[in-house]
């Protein structure tokens, strides 16, 4: 795709999810099930105040939490120089998982749940990038999946351990509810919390994105290349983890998200260099913002939003696989 | 690129990969380094590239160094332009991305090293071949002081071979001092002009490499008997 192509391709995407915000923000239940008419907001106040307090936060949520496991997604991806990792890769998903379940079960607020997920999320990053330094054998790349991979059976062991103690009437299905994901909770109060980590993140990820296309290359070409692969590394996973845990820790763990988009980006936009990383923010931003709108509006009783991106993404995904698009190595 | 004296030890290992290894690597001359496995060659295109430091000894080098490992992990599907452009990275601003220009210099490159006509594929589908040309082309498009090159021949047919070597050749006709290490005799011949033999981490001779492949220095080299044939060897021009 020629520099010009991939431009208005990265425009289109970009109007694409301007017209999504706007639909999600008159798709709903209120007054009626379906698209509000604009007009009644001027009318109904009730529809105008549901418009700012509740419909707005929410979307401009899922806007965030889809752009910061997109964008975090593909450069995960690029640095572990895999196709098929995704941002939770390090154990931060399931270090979130197990921060929001231990403050559910002590009885903490949503600032303490944020603030225990957000902050055993990145314990998950450091354990995993500690414990590979540890180990004897393999690259750098091999060492961190390894760890990554024990941290994260840990934790959801630990997580499975909090459930079997919970209270099967009340604190169980809170935590149930909130590993599936969701953004019924989402208001401006939590928007303001997450919101400077993951547009830091974001932002720092779509600056960085060609040297992220680089560190995929080996490390002694990479090097060769002028690039410090081990100090750029850990600050490529340092700023993904950081965004990741921030709309985890708001959201609960919404999958799929970050493994999916950045392949659709690499067909929508072409190549593996520098769109990948904007491209999948802006691909994830609008594949989350049509999820939740069809989470919350499909049916009278809301969907989990885990459910949902798991259930679009994991379609997608196959028919990514069957039609031979996905290259992953050669032979 | 002098190396003067060098000696490497890896970690946990009880002696030298390399040791008392001195060598000119000049500009706009080819270098091969020849020898068994485990003789000390990767290591010492390690130290010449920067990424080993010695143990003992220097390595000066009066210039930046583009190296070209014997294969590259490939995950994704860049496609040849993407990939040649990556170098020039050392010539632009931290977070700058290539510009139309960049990509302008790398189709030249990808021309000038027979791919034109291949620039917009996937690197994950090219022959080994032309994958090998692709990667002489981002180091041209570097334009480092000097190229090493790990096995550049390494599992190419001569027709691809010779290929290389022209390629190797352009590069060092650009100016560049050009640092290879390979097992192909023929291709040294043909491609190098001075060879160094290591056998145990030790350099056993240096010199034009018309004159030291030869089968006494090449048995010494490899502890096998050689002997003097007539063999058809491509042109490199």
């Amino acid at each position: 795709m020629s520099r010009a192509g991939r431009r208005a391709a990265l425009a289109a995407a970009a109007i694409a999810l301007v017209l999504a915000v706007v639909g999600a923000l008159l798709f709903g239940r209120y007054p009626s099930p379906g698209f509000t008419d604009p007009r009644s907001l001027f009318s109904d106040d009730l529809a105008a105040r549901l418009m700012v307090l509740v419909r707005l936060p929410r979307v401009l949520s899922a806007l965030l939490l889809g752009a910061a496991l997109g964008a975090s997604g593909a450069a995960m991806q690029f640095v572990f120089a895999n196709p098929l990792v995704d941002a939770g890769f390090l154990g931060v998903s399931q270090g979130a998982s197990f921060g929001a379940a231990l403050a559910m079960i002590l009885g903490g607020g949503s600032f303490w749940l944020f603030g225990s997920a957000f902050c055993f999320s990145i314990l998950a990053l450091v354990m995993s990038v500690m414990m590979a330094s540890r180990i004897r054998f393999g690259g750098a790349v091999l060492r961190l999946i390894l760890s990554g991979m024990a941290v994260s059976a840990f934790f959801s062991a630990l997580v499975a351990l909090i459930k079997y103690g919970a209270d099967p009437l009340s604190t169980l299905p809170e935590i149930t509810y909130w590993l599936m994901g969701g953004l019924s909770g989402a208001n401006w109060r939590s928007l303001s919390i997450a919101a400077p980590i993951a547009v830091g993140s974001v932002g720092l990820l779509v600056a960085m994105r060609w040297r992220i296309a680089l560190l995929s290359l080996d490390e002694a070409t990479a090097a060769s290349l002028g690039a410090r692969p081990a100090l750029e590394r850990a600050v490529v996973l340092g700023a993904s983890a950081a965004g990741v845990a921030a709309v985890t820790a708001m959201a609960g763990v919404v999958a799929w998200v970050g493994l999916i988009v950045p392949h659709l980006a690499r067909l929508a936009f072409g190549g593996d260099g520098s769109p990948t990383v904007p491209g999948s923010a802006l691909l994830g931003a609008f594949f989350v913002v049509v999820c939740d709108a069809l989470s919350r509006g499909l049916f009278q009783g809301e969907l989990p939003l885990g459910v949902t991106t798991s259930l679009v993404g994991t379609i997608a995904f196959f028919a990514l696989l069957m039609s031979r698009r996905v290259h992953v190595e050669r032979g | 690129m002098e190396f003067a004296d060098v000696a490497y030890r890896y970690k946990g290992e009880p002696k030298d990969a390399l040791a008392g290894f001195s060598l000119s690597v000049r500009k706009g001359r080819v270098t091969a380094l020849l020898g068994p496995n485990g003789s000390g060659k990767s290591t010492a295109l390690g130290l010449g590239a920067g990424w080993l430091a010695p143990s003992a000894g220097r390595v000066v080098r009066d210039g930046p160094a583009a190296f070209l490992p014997q294969s590259e992990r490939l995950a994704f599907s860049f496609s040849c332009v993407e990939y040649v452009v990556f170098g020039r990275a050392p010539h632009l601003p931290y977070l700058a991305v290539p510009t139309g220009e960049d990509e302008a210099r790398a189709v030249a490159a990808l021309a000038e090293v027979g791919m034109a006509d291949k620039a917009g594929r996937r690197i994950t589908a090219l022959s080994g071949g032309e994958l090998q040309l692709v990667r002489i082309a981002r180091a041209l498009v570097q334009e480092a002081s000097y190229v090493i090159l790990d096995e550049p021949s390494d599992m190419l047919d001569p027709a691809h071979a010779a290929t290389i070597g022209r390629a190797i050749r352009r590069l060092a006709d650009s100016g560049a001092g050009v640092l290879l290490s390979t097992h192909d005799l023929a291709f040294a011949l043909a491609c190098a002009d001075e060879a160094a033999m290591l056998r145990s981490g030790r350099l056993l001779s240096v010199g034009p490499t018309d004159g030291i492949i030869e089968p006494r220095g090449l048995e010494a080299l490899y502890g096998t008997a050689f002997e003097l044939r007539s063999l058809p060897t491509p042109i490199l021009g």
